[in-house]
């Protein structure tokens, strides 16, 4: 145990029910924005996003054609592997189910790809069945591009980083690819609960 | 608000994870084929730490830190 | 999976670092809501003017902290000094620079920064360009400069709200030979013949060395401080090679 430092007690944390908080996190009121890169500026009628790959047909929506799309608002806490968790979230946006009707596959693994050079790998179990989105409003509000708008996309049941911030893409892969963490030192899966963090866990 | 600091202000944990004080180290990015010292990447801070070259932005650097140490990737696309 | 795929070999000085014990021995105010922290650190290698430290606190319940803190003590002073400005709703500065008292105790990395440095041996002129808390390192560097009994030419800019949050007030006039001009930015006390205003191109100027004489320029504070700081003196003619700039951020762990 390090030596303790006489009196501090980082920020106020209030109390929460501790079956909400996986092993090893805390929770914040704030947002933190974490980046591994700068924020990039993709003008929306140049936005598209495209699913890809080992499908039959590619798909692409614009803009547009995204926000016309069923979406709903939901409520979720998310976890950030570097420990910080934020409980109580509101989000609107489209269940990745309602995309991937529009397309066949029998891949098993798909990278999703950003603006910048951010991916991540997924399986298409962790993206279907209501446990993944394309979401573009936070609070009621338009997404922030520092926190991944206009759209990111968020799997709240695994660590946050592979809630991949300004998507354009999805490929589906013969073969699971590990991504832009995952490939330095993260796990490849990265379940919370589980404390899935790193390549070795 | 840029969300980047220069290779100095993380020199401890590069520190830690490399063994020694790196930041006046050249790095030569094969990118862009220009060289410079660590210390003066732009790290930015996402679940790890990135160190993205200062002329072209590709990432020179990736560092991970566990619990029971540090994982370090070099280069833009370590899984390749 | 983790791990280099690229090998590429970097010839450095061994530094191995690790974290030390840090105990308070004195807490001294260095300006309005600033003080400086004098510690003992077990085993203190030493350090070079312009490096930095991570300090890392921990609470009774196992929470940590760190932030990352200039050396604000020149190599040949006894005990090592941290300069910590409070920031009001920040995490860690309300108590170094509040609760912190002696016999205190806390963990401690470096020094690191080998990028941000100056020696004696390094020569000269020296051009020192600070915002705010970003004086901390450069107090070292000056520090250190009278400690050698060097002459270098040495000019050091202080840029900063008002009078009460220039750091290191009365060790202006001890820096000996050193040409200082402090700009206040917000508020100026009655009488004030400094100047009022940000950092601009005909300040820099007039305080110089010009880029013909080559100067090691340091330049440290708040992020946009620096880049503005920074660009004007490109803009004056300076190398950007030879701007040495040391960013403060909001990037706590």
């Amino acid at each position: 145990m390090p030596p303790i430092s006489r009196g501090f007690g980082g920020r106020p944390r209030r109390e929460v029910d501790p079956s909400r908080v996986p092993p090893g996190q805390y929770v914040v009121e704030d947002f933190p924005v974490l980046s591994a890169g700068p924020t990039p500026r993709t003008p929306l009628e140049q936005w598209s996003l495209t699913i890809d790959g080992a499908v039959d047909e590619a798909r692409t929506w614009t803009w547009d054609q995204l926000r016309e799309l069923p979406a709903k608002t939901f409520t979720t806490d998310i976890h950030c592997v570097t420990k910080w968790s934020k409980l109580g979230t509101t989000w609107t946006g489209v269940s990745l189910d309602t995309l991937l009707e529009e397309v066949e596959t029998e891949a098993e693994y798909l990278t999703v790809w950003c603006d910048g050079d951010y991916t991540t790998n997924l399986t298409i179990e962790d993206v279907s069945d209501g446990k993944a989105w394309i979401a573009y409003d936070f609070d009621g509000e338009p997404l922030d591009p520092e926190h991944g708008g206009p759209a990111r996309l968020l799997v709240p049941h695994l660590y946050l980083w592979k809630s991949a911030k300004w998507i354009r893409g999805i490929s589906f892969t013969p073969v699971d690819e590990p991504g832009f963490w995952e490939a330095a030192g993260y796990h490849n899966h990265g379940d919370p609960w589980r404390e899935q963090r790193y390549w070795n866990d | 608000m840029e969300l980047w600091l220069d290779g100095n202000a993380i020199a401890g944990l590069l520190a830690d994870a490399l063994g020694e004080d790196v930041t006046a180290t050249e790095r030569h990015c094969p990118h862009c084929g220009d060289d410079w010292a660590l210390g003066a990447y732009r790290a930015y801070r996402g679940a790890g730490m990135v160190l993205r070259c200062p002329g072209c932005g590709t990432p020179g650097l990736r560092v991970v830190e566990t619990v029971e140490g540090f994982s370090v990737a070099w280069g833009a696309d370590p899984a390749r | 999976m983790a791990g280099a795929a690229l090998l590429e070999r970097l010839t450095v000085a061994r530094a191995p670092v690790v974290w030390r014990l840090a105990r308070v021995r004195a807490v001294e105010e260095a300006a309005e809501a600033a003080v400086t922290i004098v510690l003992d650190v077990d085993d203190w290698p030493g350090h070079a003017a312009g490096q930095h430290v991570d300090v890392r606190l921990t609470a009774e319940d196992g929470y940590q902290a760190q932030r990352s803190y200039s050396i604000a003590s020149a190599p040949e002073d006894p005990g090592l000094a941290l300069t910590v400005e409070r920031i009001d709703d920040g995490e860690v500065s309300p108590y170094l620079a509040g609760e912190l008292r002696e016999g205190d105790e806390f963990e401690l990395r470096g020094p690191v920064g080998g990028h941000f440095t100056w020696r004696v041996q390094d020569g000269g002129p020296l051009l020192l360009v600070a915002g705010g808390s970003g004086f901390v390192p450069l107090r070292a560097m000056l520090r250190h400069r009278a400690a050698q009994g060097s002459d270098v030419d040495s000019r050091l800019l202080v840029s900063a709200r008002g009078w009460e949050h220039v750091l290191y007030r009365d060790e202006l006039s001890s820096f000996g030979d050193v040409h200082v001009h402090v700009t206040l930015t917000r508020e100026q006390p009655p009488g004030w013949s400094g100047s009022a205003r940000r950092v601009d191109a005909e300040m820099l100027r007039e305080l110089g060395p010009g880029p013909e004489e080559r100067p090691r320029v340091f330049v440290c504070g708040p992020t946009a401080f620096v880049e503005r700081a920074a660009d004007l003196l490109v803009e004056l003619g300076h190398h950007p090679a030879a701007i040495h700039a040391e960013r403060f951020g909001p990037t706590g762990r």
